[in-house]
């Protein structure tokens, strides 16, 4: 009995210490700012993600040749430190400053910059909005691989082996030379490149074909000297572009274009550089450490080139999904900035009055709205789309599911670009979409297969596809039913078209309709409809090449109108921004794309925060 | 006990890899040459048996590779962090299922039929007839804003550990009572707790030194599942109080079907649980009066 | 004590269920239990036919509006009888048209019948919101009645797919014992350290792409069917268990001995003298399994792979209400109801399965007084 007794009880002490042991070590000192930034970030190399939650924290680790004004967005220096634009706005001349230092204290140089790109369009990084870079010229090409070269190129070749001496995770060999000729299909490849005078056979892949004389490569692309941009010296920069793109230098400042440290990649490699005790960063914070699915604590950068910014030292980004949590943290004071909460809470904010400092929702350029899937019967036919759009009511979505006072959207542009005033599109008009749905051999409804609704699990999501069903249901007599995928599997069947009719919507990433518009053209990356119209391509064409605004916008006009008329998406409604500030917090400003740099973010001396 | 664990990573490893839809799915329509670059990365270019072998040879070397979704990751990594955390809550709302329970089971058994023993039994069925989510949402509402005593969510102090760990040791607290109840009752009708009360001990000591240590026996087989579940089953609980544990891995593997994260996920729980069976059964030898300590 | 047991009952010549019976009886928080869960079952039952507004119908005007009770009648039921008729049984796609019209969910034969009667019965009449109404402005007083349906049936079925496997199994196993009783418990051993949770929540992944879905749907089966087999394949490991244990100790009981000893043939002895022996303890773990099933059901709704709409169970409706539960804003009713709902019936069914397993255990039965 005595030992059973001693056993028990150390036992219990054990456990206990455990216990204790798992709590103290996790024990932190407290941040001077913390925001919820949604859900875990996917990665914190910028050039494989596209998400909000990525993009607060990776703007402010790293930091472009641009960077926007907090509250005008407009491009201010930041890499950089002064720029030329040629006459014929295709060529830009940046020039670095020279106290711009990386967080490991060396310099940050043009080649960074130009290593960067490189990997960016690189086609094996695989990364997703490397579109975005295809303004500089020959930059498409680079990308694409072997599609985006052909016989008489300038081609570089990737062999699988490293250069000797090279770091661990540097690149393959690259030898230069010219394509003669590409043999095959998409599978098997054969290259033939001349390299100094003499005839070569490529294969990518581990093994060559000896018999014939066929060499292994990791991959042939389009000779990197190609692409629009080289450095003429340690810190100064050229771009050249395919077209006058009036935001470039907006884009410069996006996640998309930022400049990733060469040592520390090809020392640990991708994903592992990525790690907080690897990770080398340029902007005003560097990652003091992350903790999966609970916070990425963020610490002044000291070697930053700008003394007054950052103002807080540590800033804690917490990743939580449920929605009422986050609400709860920022009602009991714990944390400082949400950017989301209920619908209901929010309408009963705003209803009562309660937060105004704290809560202030402000329209900004964000469109919520439905594909439909034009490769699938009856989405095919343009009257059946056109039928969806104008059965229905917008307005009883936007009182019902949405809370800050979300605008009923009739386009995909939202409201708010200046000098761009999108027109309404498919104002509902439920006998309109009832004859267009019997013209087009559906009268009533009789006929019309089952139609299903995608949608990612969350609840606002829910509540609109769960109206948008009731909706077409008693307007148009078809039957509809719902499925909720959650968001990786979501996107997953979007990419592959596997939906009748899915929401989605898009934020934009430059104050400019063609964030919005560009996106639609054909196999665009985020078209995501299989919609394809030769003419709305060739005005988007052409408003990039336009120099004029007014002209530019008009294009703009002609091509919504086209897409409004052959309606791939049906739009729901644009965005508010649902941001909740503790109001003792001091540089945040509404602004048209809702970001919000951490390194503008200071807080009122007066009060402490949890004074509430 | 490696028997089993081999059936199980053999068989998950099958499994994900007959179901449609390859780790690389759901990325983009990439050209052959980029997805083939990027399969050989991964080694998804070689024959199913080379993948396999590749994949127990590194599991016995203890590397459970690179999640598919969490991209700047380990699968050890995320283990390493989310496991301490959730054997921390776990444990906690253990103990506490373990005393509620216990207390609540020896009343009601010993005042069988009693007002008191119909009270705790419904208390303790409550704990099992509500979802895990209504109790912790209505929790929050009474301890978090009616009478402001713990903090909404987060991670990192005890205090923070309170709510989570009474909310996902209720259930259980209501399995303990229950379990302890009938177990009590089968050992009062022994024959060595009759011979103990003919001796003429007093009624608290046949409880708790002759009934309770062989009545325990059951709830101890009990802990063993329960302490797996609590370990890796707390999704709930984690989602709503914001804890970084390792539930949240454990089901999100599964709905994003990363299949690494997942199998990692599997062959932890097969272990945590394979290891609980054996410390059950240790501890047999300590409770268990007819066996004789040396 | 044992001995004194048996012979009493032998002295009476009651059967072991009819004793049991007797005893359950006696147990009055048993049979109050058993009493709730036969009402709440019939209502499940007959809730088509019931003058409640049809789950399924929205009104966002009346967005979460409180419970009222006055008026108590309303004439709102907004159904077109006469397309019911025009339409033929073969057009399967417009024979729900007047159905979801109304409100309701996809409905089989019988329950159309059951809206017909109904509205034969009452009309346009129907029970106001005296639960109030959700954010959809649903009625919810009829959400939990239709949300009976389904969590009952949910139950049901999946627990006796468990038990068909989990008896057969288990019997099987412990009847013919020895090499071949190792191997298959065994086998349960290693399923048992597989996380079920995880296995469930894959397979319904799996299963809810698009094209396997369809697939699925051609061959009839939905959703619910695939959770039904999922987890009843999943739960029987613990009947097995409890099974094989009983028929092992049956199998060396007296009687069974003696059967054989006269020469009653193997399937005789399976039918005569072990699977009556067995029917009490499946009973007990059967009341225990439904509650357990109904509590998942909600766990999956709680992942967002729970039943899909116009379809509504109580683990919906109980995710629907805890949502709505915020510091700034209360509506209590959306949790209230469905959460009493749901609590009372697995409260009664773990009441009446301990209740059973006394009633079923002549040796705590007479431990009445220890």
């Amino acid at each position: 009995m005595q030992n059973r007794v001693v056993i028990s009880v150390v036992l219990l002490v054990l456990a206990l210490s455990a216990v204790a042991w798992a709590v103290l070590r996790v024990q932190l000192p407290p941040a001077d700012f913390t925001f919820v930034n949604e859900t875990e970030p996917k990665s914190l190399d910028w050039a494989l993600v596209t998400g909000l939650p990525e993009h607060r924290i990776i703007g402010s680790i790293f930091e472009g040749l641009t960077r926007l004004h907090p509250k005008t967005l407009a491009p201010l220096p930041g890499a950089a430190e002064s720029w030329e634009i040629s006459d014929d706005k295709k060529s830009y001349t940046f020039h670095l400053r020279k106290n711009a230092r990386w967080s490991n204290g060396k310099a940050v140089t043009a080649h960074d910059f130009i290593y960067s790109l490189r990997r960016f369009l690189d086609p094996s990084t695989a990364a997703e909005y490397a579109y975005q870079a295809w303004y500089l010229k020959n930059a498409r090409r680079y990308s694409v691989g072997a599609k985006g070269i052909s016989a008489g190129d300038p081609v570089e070749v990737e062999l699988n082996e490293r250069p000797k001496g090279s770091r661990p995770f540097a690149r393959g060999v690259v030898l230069r030379g010219k394509l003669i000729e590409k043999e095959g299909d998409d599978d098997h490849r054969v290259f033939i490149v001349e390299i100094e005078g003499r005839r070569h056979k490529y294969r990518s892949g581990d093994k060559g074909d000896l018999n014939q004389g066929i060499a292994p490569c990791k991959q042939v692309l389009l000779d990197f000297h190609e692409v629009g941009v080289r450095a003429i010296d340690d810190y100064t920069l050229e771009m050249r572009l395919a077209d006058p793109t009036p935001y470039w230098l907006e884009l410069l400042a996006y996640h998309a274009l930022l400049p990733v440290n060469r040592e520390c990649l090809e020392t640990y490699g991708s994903p592992a550089w990525t790690q907080a005790e690897h990770i080398v960063t340029n902007g005003p914070y560097r990652v003091a450490f992350r903790r999966i699915r609970d916070r990425v604590r963020l610490v002044r950068n000291n070697y930053y080139w700008d003394p007054e910014r950052p103002k807080l030292e540590v800033i804690d980004a917490l990743a939580i999904n449920s929605q009422v949590t986050v609400y709860n943290l920022f009602a009991t004071g714990k944390v400082d900035w949400i950017t989301d909460a209920p619908a209901l809470v929010l309408r009963e904010l705003i209803k009562t009055g309660a937060a105004k400092k704290e809560f202030n929702p402000q329209p900004y350029l964000g469109t919520y709205y439905y594909l439909l899937n034009t490769n699938r019967k009856p989405l095919d036919d343009v009257r059946v789309r056109r039928a969806l759009t104008l059965a229905l009511n917008r307005e009883e979505i936007t009182r019902t599911a949405t809370g800050s006072g979300e605008v009923p959207a009739h386009s995909l542009v939202p409201l708010g670009i200046p000098g761009y005033t999108p027109e309404r599109f498919g104002k509902e008009d439920v006998q309109e979409a009832q004859r267009l749905l019997a013209e087009a051999g559906y009268p009533n409804g009789r006929g019309f297969p089952k139609l299903e609704i995608l949608y990612n699990t969350h609840q606002a999501h829910q509540t609109i596809a769960q109206l948008v069903r009731k909706q077409w249901e008693k307007n148009l007599g078809i039957t509809v039913s719902t499925r909720n995928e959650e968001w990786g599997s979501y996107q997953t069947s979007i990419r592959k078209f596997v939906f009748d009719a899915a929401r989605r919507a898009w934020i934009a990433d430059y104050v400019d309709p063609n964030s919005h518009l560009d996106m639609m053209v054909t196999d665009g990356e985020n078209n995501n409809t299989g919609w394809s119209n030769a003419e709305y391509d060739k005005l988007i064409a052409a408003a990039r090449a336009e120099t004029d605004e007014a002209r530019r916008f008009t294009l703009f006009h002609q091509a919504e109108r086209i897409l409004m008329d052959e309606v791939p998406i049906v739009p729901i409604y644009y965005y508010v921004d649902k941001n909740q500030v503790r109001s003792s917090v001091r540089g945040f400003y509404r602004n048209p794309l809702d970001q919000h740099p951490l390194s503008e973010l200071s807080r009122a001396p007066e009060m402490p925060a949890d004074a509430r | 006990m490696l028997l089993t664990l081999w059936v199980v990573f053999t068989t998950s490893f099958f499994l994900m890899r007959a179901v449609p839809g390859g780790p690389f799915d759901s990325d983009r329509k990439l050209d052959g040459e980029i997805k083939k670059n990027i399969e050989r990365r991964y080694h998804l270019d070689e024959p199913l048996e080379m993948q396999y072998w590749r994949e127990l040879r590194n599991y016995l070397r203890g590397d459970l590779g690179y999640p598919y979704k969490l991209q700047d990751h380990t699968v050890n990594g995320v283990i390493r962090e989310g496991l301490p955390v959730s054997a921390a809550l776990g444990l906690l709302a253990l103990a506490f299922a373990m005393s509620l329970g216990l207390v609540a089971g020896i009343t009601s058994a010993t005042r069988r039929g009693s007002p008191a023993d119909v009270m705790l039994m419904t208390l303790a069925t409550i704990g099992i007839a509500l979802p895990n989510f209504v109790v912790a949402g209505l929790a929050i509402l009474c301890f978090v804003f009616l009478i402001p005593l713990f903090p909404a969510a987060g991670w990192g102090s005890f205090h923070q550990l309170v709510l989570p760990a009474l909310c996902l040791g209720a259930p259980h607290a209501a399995d303990v009572a229950r379990i302890t109840r009938t177990s009590m009752l089968d050992v009062f009708s022994q024959d060595h707790i009759r011979t103990a009360r003919a001796k003429g001990l007093s009624r608290a000591r046949v409880i708790w030194c002759h009934a309770l240590p062989g009545a325990l026996l059951p709830v101890v087989s009990y802990l063993g599942p329960a302490t797996a579940y609590v370990l890796t089953g707390s999704l709930v609980i984690e989602q709503i109080f914001a804890i970084p544990g390792l539930g949240s891995h454990f089901v999100e593997a599964a709905l994003q079907r990363d299949y690494t994260m997942a199998l990692g996920c599997v062959m932890l729980y097969t272990v945590i649980l394979s290891t609980m069976n054996l410390l059950v059964d240790l501890s047999y030898a300590v409770l268990d009066p007819r066996v004789e300590l040396k | 004590m044992t001995t004194s047991d048996r012979s009493s009952q032998a002295a009476v010549g009651m059967s072991l269920g009819k004793d049991a019976w007797r005893r359950l009886r006696k147990n009055r928080v048993a049979m109050l239990c058993l009493g709730l869960l036969i009402a709440i079952g019939f209502l499940a039952v007959i809730t088509p036919v019931l003058p409640l507004s049809p789950p399924d119908a929205i009104d966002t005007l009346k967005q979460y509006a409180a419970p009222q009770m006055s008026p108590f009648w309303e004439e709102a039921f907004d159904f077109d009888y006469a397309a019911t008729q025009q339409t033929k049984i073969s057009e399967s796609e417009r024979i729900q048209r007047p159905y979801r019209n109304a409100g309701f969910p996809t409905l089989g034969v019988v329950s159309r019948v059951m809206v017909m009667a109904r509205y034969r019965l009452f009309g346009k009449g129907q029970v106001a919101a005296l639960f109030g109404r959700d954010e959809l402005g649903r009625d919810l007083l009829a959400r939990v009645f239709w949300g009976a349906r389904i969590s009952l049936i949910v139950g049901l079925v999946a627990a006796s797919v468990s038990l068909v496997i989990g008896v057969t199994y288990g019997s099987v196993a412990g009847y013919v014992g020895g090499r071949i009783d190792n191997l298959m418990m065994r086998f349960v051993d290693v399923l048992y350290s597989v996380p079920f949770i995880f296995v469930v929540i894959f397979l319904l992944t799996i299963l809810g792409q698009e094209d396997v879905k369809k697939w699925l749907l051609n061959k009839g089966i939905d959703r619910l069917t695939v959770f039904y087999l999922v987890v009843g394949a999943i739960y029987w490991l613990t009947m097995a268990r409890v099974v094989r244990g009983q028929v092992i100790s049956l199998k060396t009981e007296p009687f069974v001995e003696a059967a054989r000893a006269t020469g009653v043939s193997q399937a005789g002895i399976i039918a005569r003298h072990i699977f009556p022996n067995l029917v009490g303890i499946v009973i007990v773990y059967l009341t225990l399994t439904i509650p357990r099933v109904m509590l998942f059901e909600a766990f999956l709704s709680f992942l967002g792979l729970g039943v899909e709409p116009p379809d509504v169970s109580w683990g919906l409706l109980a995710n629907e209400g805890i949502k709505v539960i915020t510091p700034v804003k209360v509506y209590w009713w959306l949790i209230v109801f469905p959460g009493l709902a749901l609590g009372v019936t697995l409260y009664s069914l773990n009441f009446l399965g301990d209740g059973l397993r006394d009633a079923l255990d002549p040796k705590l039965a007479g431990q009445r007084n220890a």
